[in-house]
């Protein structure tokens, strides 16, 4: 067992904010996690408390941890995606009778079952390949709005209550300026690229690209499909050395013989040795390539039933790339063609975004509270009134009651006399941390909070994210 | 120095970085006095000498002579060192720092290999399985160049965060009670050897605008105290508290 030294001990009991603590859940590299239930009303009943030990009077007077909880906090707050794991709020611990805990750092985080490394405890787990399509899914969403995580790994891929899971732990994040990004000079040996293993360090820390995470989503795969690292050895730094000389080119790569077929072509590709070799393969194309050799049944995972008839205009890609969400029948397409690009991160936090062109592009319109005609009033969204909505994301993690937003075509929440043929008289609904396309005509003009989508819904709270399945 | 390599051979009067050697894993460099690689110019030293092989952060050495024992030194060691008998191959050297010495012809012949990737396990973790998240530096703090490193860090760590990095003459004043070999040239050596071994990187021409640090000794000191490579119980590693601190406690005592 590894000594835990940035373990925060934390009482049974003890109130943060709204939250009161219950009972310890993991110790991380730089901090310890707690699970905790809200003490008044609202929505969600339940968290994650991750608690940094970043305190002016704890003993150790760390200033690099203080760098990692402001990074974690910054990207989190800024960052809202299907597959990263999700920040409810940032507190600061003031109680000055708890030296250890006074000014300690707590991030309220979505509550997670697990995480990917403690289900490898007990073998390859049977949903491998799906669990594998969802972390290169974040990793899609983290670069595409112009992050690296830098720190990929299974004890920092979370596995949710639906057996879904989310990128989480961005300690070590860093939004790429151009084609790099400053990371803090931390790194997991046996999940550093070659290039990485002596980092050259500047004033800024260390450099590092995507490409970094390619080499990490590589080695995590070799592990999840075979139990075993990629590169031979008994300890992380005979590891090392063999990742060196395999970058060198004394050595070649000898990926295990259990590695799936399919597999053994894309993990190679994201092990290539340089930088240069391995941008070529970017997270958003991996996912297709993961797509491809899971087979798009197998992805569909059934939560809720589809209540939608098939779409002509979605053809060919709801059929065989793209996943169907019916809830309340509003259809999102979620496996686009690899090369798109995405404007999802534009979307203010606590907010819901309505976008011109798909993937959250184009013009966006965007509100926090109701809005009963975009046409007129405070908030004007002018190209609503000849273009339709494209896309949408609701991004309103602050929002702990009426969480999910119902859209018209018509003002004053009323459908206009056009209205095809709907369950509901709405346009669409989307639930909390949903984002996607809109296929149809969705030409709206008024849009409202409500407490969820589907009333009758199995799968309540803010926490459902069926659309990114 | 390139990220992969490991291992740094300084030739014998070597006059600047820019004649070192530096080899990666794997990569070998044989010394003598007719070899291509580590030429050692004097009539009393084998032709092919010997042999230095990188091995991870580590290295080897190879005695080709049938006659000659050679003598590695850990310079830091109080007399320390390993002897590496005629014909030996591949004996491992433990030290950070190494002077090979060679008998030739009644003289001794020396040349230093510097090893600065040593892994060392780090503080607070006794992590080996490679799965946790690590510092990207690994010192020793047994060795000189963490005490100049604390004496660079002192006067910010002691609670005077923007106090100026200090000269290298007090940090030979600073040191001197502890190293009485201080010196500037010593101390100097220590700077240099830090920024490779930190793997500095030199601060780009055409950097963005704000304030630059310009100085290795101010770019040491803030990477250290940026990711706490030194703390403030590191400073025991200084020979005594700071005189003016002890000062002003024995007046408050009076």
């Amino acid at each position: 067992m590894t000594a835990q030294p940035y373990a925060v001990t934390v009482p049974r009991g003890y109130r943060v904010g709204s939250w009161e603590v219950r009972e310890p859940l993991a110790s991380g590299s730089f901090g310890s996690v707690y699970g905790a239930r809200r003490t008044g009303d609202g929505a969600p009943r339940r968290a994650a408390l991750k608690f940094l030990p970043t305190g002016t009077h704890t003993p150790r007077q760390l200033n690099h941890l203080r760098e990692l909880a402001e990074r974690e906090v910054e990207l989190l707050s800024r960052l809202r995606a299907p597959r990263l794991i999700r920040m409810y709020e940032a507190l600061t611990v003031d109680d000055p009778e708890h030296p250890e805990l006074d000014g300690a750092t707590v991030l309220v985080l979505e509550e997670a079952r697990t995480s990917l490394d403690a289900l490898l405890d007990s073998g390859v787990p049977a949903q491998a390949p799906e669990l594998l399509a969802e972390v290169c899914e974040g990793l899609a969403q983290l670069h595409d709005a112009g992050w690296v995580h830098g720190d990929l790994k299974p004890a920092n891929v979370l596995v949710m209550a639906d057996g879904s899971v989310r990128l989480g732990d961005f300690s070590m994040a860093a939004e790429l300026e151009g084609t790099h990004a400053y990371a803090p000079a931390f790194s997991t040996p046996d999940y550093t690229p070659p290039e990485l293993v002596w980092p050259e360090v500047g004033e800024r820390g260390r450099q590092i690209r995507a490409s970094a995470d390619i080499w990490a989503f590589g080695v995590l795969a070799h592990v999840v499909l075979t139990g075993s690292y990629p590169l031979p050895g008994g300890t992380a730094a005979v590891r090392r050395d063999a990742t060196v000389r395999y970058a060198l080119g004394e050595e070649e790569l000898r990926l295990s013989p259990q590695l799936p077929d399919g597999w053994r072509a894309l993990v190679r590709d994201c092990l290539a040795a340089t930088h240069q070799e391995r941008s070529a393969h970017q997270a958003r194309a991996l996912l297709g390539r993961i797509r491809r050799l899971t087979g798009a049944a197998r992805t569909r995972r059934p939560l809720l039933p589809s209540r939608r008839k098939p779409s002509r205009r979605a053809g060919w890609a709801a059929l065989s790339s793209a996943a169907v969400f019916a809830a309340a029948a509003t259809v999102y397409a979620l496996w686009p063609e690899p090369s798109v690009t995405y404007g999802y991160h534009r979307c203010p936090a606590g907010e819901v975004c309505f976008f011109s062109d798909v993937n959250g592009n184009g013009e966006m319109c965007h509100w926090a509270g109701d809005d009963d005609d975009w046409l007129r009033g405070r908030t004007r969204c002018a190209w609503s009134g000849d273009r339709p909505v494209k896309s949408v994301f609701n991004n309103n993690q602050e929002r702990t009651k009426e969480i999910s937003v119902a859209y018209w075509r018509g003002p004053g929440f009323v459908p206009t006399g056009v209205e095809p043929e709907r369950d509901s008289e709405r346009a669409g609904c989307t639930s909390v941390n949903q984002q996607g396309n809109l296929k149809g005509d969705y030409k709206l003009r008024s849009h409202s909070w409500i407490p969820r989508c589907d009333a009758e819904d199995a799968h309540p709270g803010p926490t459902v994210s069926e659309s990114n399945l | 120095m390139h990220s992969l390599d490991s291992i740094i051979v300084v030739p014998p009067h070597c006059p600047g970085p820019g004649h070192q050697l530096r080899l990666r894993p794997g990569e070998k460099l044989a010394f003598g006095r007719a070899v291509e690689g580590l030429a050692i110019d004097h009539e009393g030293v084998s032709r092919h000498a010997g042999e230095i092989a990188a091995q991870g952060a580590f290295w080897i050495l190879s005695n080709l002579s049938r006659t000659q024992t050679y003598v590695v030194e850990n310079p830091e060691g109080a007399g320390e060192h390993i002897k590496v008998g005629p014909g030996r191959l591949d004996a491992p050297v433990p030290f950070e720092f190494a002077r090979v010495v060679l008998p030739a012809a009644g003289e001794l012949l020396s040349f230093e290999v510097w090893a600065p990737r040593h892994d060392h396990l780090p503080r607070h973790s006794d992590a080996l399985d490679g799965t946790e998240t690590l510092p990207a530096f690994s010192l020793d703090p047994a060795k000189r160049y963490f005490a100049v490193l604390a004496a660079l860090c002192e006067p910010r760590l002691r609670g005077a965060p923007h106090a100026p990095v200090p000269t290298v003459e007090q940090v030979v004043e600073r040191l001197a009670p502890g190293w009485p070999a201080a010196s500037r040239a010593t101390v100097q050596w220590n700077i240099d050897y830090l920024a490779v071994k930190l793997r500095l990187k030199p601060p780009a021409e055409q950097a963005g605008p704000g304030p630059r640090l310009n100085g290795k000794k101010e770019a040491l000191a803030s990477l250290a105290l940026r990711f706490d490579l030194v703390r403030e119980d590191d400073l025991a590693v200084l020979p005594c508290a700071v005189r003016q601190e002890a000062g002003v406690r024995q007046e408050a005592g009076r």
